[in-house]
């Protein structure tokens, strides 16, 4: 049994038996009309959404955006957390001043801004994006700060014997040993992207994925918001992968990432 | 090594009146050391006696609370770029390629004298390797040529074989010895294994109460050899040197109050 599973063809499918059990329990369920095809839509009927939206372009178009605003929340979200964490990594002193701020203002739900937000941004892409780059600062943040933190003094050390700059003490040590950690707030705040674009886009908006799924719901469209439903599944499971790609590519010389 | 010149080989050594205290912890009180250009010396001593403490001021990673560090006529301010250190852990930078680790501050054009000394550590083979898949013996020859990649002047051994075994232990001792006769570099040795010392050093010297309780030339010609009756009657000698103090120490403990505390009153 323990070969059988171990062979590489199985072993590439193992992950996605689960997946496919679940749909194919929907077709049984739906087709069956255990449950009402109002509730829950055939899977043809989705997979024929899809065709129709993919054909008339306006699924790549609510995707584009969608993945526009989360790809730049992300990056100014992001580069704001990877900054504050460096310089407060580095400094006792920034963090001193810089932190219990920081601290107060993540532990806001940053979800509970969104009526602020469309205050101040109305329904346009600010909001969206504002929203994308709040969520993402933290996890950022915090794994930056705690991964320069925990690089190995012995390390650091070590660098200024042998005549390391401080530019290269950075680039050499600091930084890839706090890697690992940046790595993981990374793969974290990725979730918390596609958590927020979801929600600020199905509470305010004209377009994107979520405008698709509201839409839909106007019209009793249960097929389409399914459809919406698997690709934010989908879309989520890409950035994993590359979030897992970037581990993999960054980490090799950790023996956990050998294979 | 065909591209110095001898006589610029070792730095001469010279510590005087140092002291170093943590707070009000006494650790050293009053070190006079000299070392000759190319002399290799070991300090020994029981843990705490201040010996890492004196190598680390040595190399600049520590200032002394009084006393004077000179390396040939320069007082030592801050970390000196002919002076190397080998640590107890190799310490070697996991993302980092073996040959990356050996060329840590060395300037792009001076890639082969790491390559070199790799080489010259027997390892010319793993240079492309993580230090990850290396054992802890590879991984303090990396160390080794590391710390000799640059040409050091003095180099500064902190126990850098207490966690091998006893075997890998007498290689890298030879590998040491052999490495400092070609390149006739300044070395200290902080150990606290005597054997290793006396086979090793041209002088012993023993630290106690943070004071230097002995200095020994050792009187052998190399390579000693660990099984010789005279050698092991030195040993001998020291160990008892080293137990006899601290039997007599304990009991003026139990009399006395350590002197330290007492100033303190």
């Amino acid at each position: 049994m323990r070969k059988l599973l171990s062979t590489p063809i199985i072993e590439k499918c193992m992950p996605w038996v689960l997946p496919v059990l679940l749909i194919l329990g929907w077709s049984i369920l739906s087709n069956t009309n255990v449950i009402s095809r109002k509730i829950l839509p055939l899977p043809q009927d989705v997979l024929l959404s899809f065709r129709d939206l993919l054909l008339s372009g306006e699924l790549i178009e609510h995707i584009s955006i969608s993945f526009q605003r989360a790809f730049t929340g992300f990056l100014i979200g992001g580069g704001i957390g990877f900054i504050l964490g460096f310089i407060n990594g580095l400094s006792s002193i920034a963090e001193k001043f810089l932190d219990t701020t920081i601290q107060m203002v993540r532990n806001v739900p940053h979800l509970a801004m969104i009526p602020l937000v469309v205050l101040w941004f109305g329904i346009g892409e600010e909001s969206k994006i504002f929203l994308v780059a709040i969520g993402v600062l933290f996890p950022v943040y915090i794994n930056t700060l705690h991964g320069i933190r925990s690089v190995d003094s012995g390390l650091i050390e070590m660098g200024k014997v042998y005549g390391l700059r401080p530019a290269s003490l950075l680039w050499r040590v600091i930084l890839p040993g706090a890697l690992p950690s940046i790595l993981v707030g990374l793969r974290y705040a990725l979730g918390i992207m596609w958590l927020t674009l979801i929600v600020s886009e199905t509470i305010a908006t004209n377009s994107g994925i979520g405008f698709l799924a509201m839409n839909a719901r106007e019209y009793m469209q249960t097929d389409i918001i399914l459809l919406t439903i698997v690709l934010y599944a989908l879309l989520g499971k890409l950035a994993d992968s590359i979030a897992k790609f970037l581990e993999k590519r960054l980490l090799q010389w950790n023996p956990i990432y050998h294979k | 090594m065909p591209t110095l010149n001898p006589s610029t080989h070792g730095v001469h050594l010279r510590i005087t009146k140092l002291h170093k205290s943590f707070g009000d912890q006494q650790v050293l009180q009053g070190i006079e050391l000299e070392a000759r250009p190319g002399e290799f010396i070991a300090i020994i001593g029981r843990s705490g006696c201040g010996k890492s403490t004196l190598l680390r001021m040595i190399a600049g990673l520590e200032a002394p609370t009084s006393g004077d560090i000179w390396i040939n006529d320069l007082q030592v301010h801050h970390i000196h770029s002919e002076a190397r250190i080998m640590f107890q852990d190799a310490r070697l930078l996991p993302w980092s390629k073996v040959i990356d680790n050996v060329a840590i501050g060395l300037g792009k054009e001076d890639r082969y004298k790491a390559e070199a000394a790799l080489e010259q550590v027997g390892l010319g083979a793993r240079a492309n390797e993580w230090p990850s898949v290396l054992s802890g013996g590879q991984k303090q020859r990396v160390s080794l040529a590391r710390a000799l990649a640059s040409h050091p002047k003095l180099l500064l051994l902190d126990e850098p074989l207490g966690a091998l075994d006893a075997l890998t232990r007498i290689e890298m001792q030879q590998l040491i010895e052999s490495l400092w006769q070609q390149q006739q570099f300044t070395t200290v040795l902080i150990t606290h294994d005597v054997e290793e010392a006396v086979i090793l050093a041209d002088r012993v010297i023993l630290i106690e109460e943070g004071r230097i309780a002995m200095d020994a030339a050792v009187p052998f010609s190399r390579p000693r050899q660990r099984g010789n009756a005279e050698v092991a009657a030195f040993i001998d000698n020291i160990l008892k040197r080293v137990m006899g103090i601290t039997e007599m120490e304990s009991r003026v403990v139990s009399k006395d109050l350590p002197s330290p505390l007492k100033k303190g009153s």
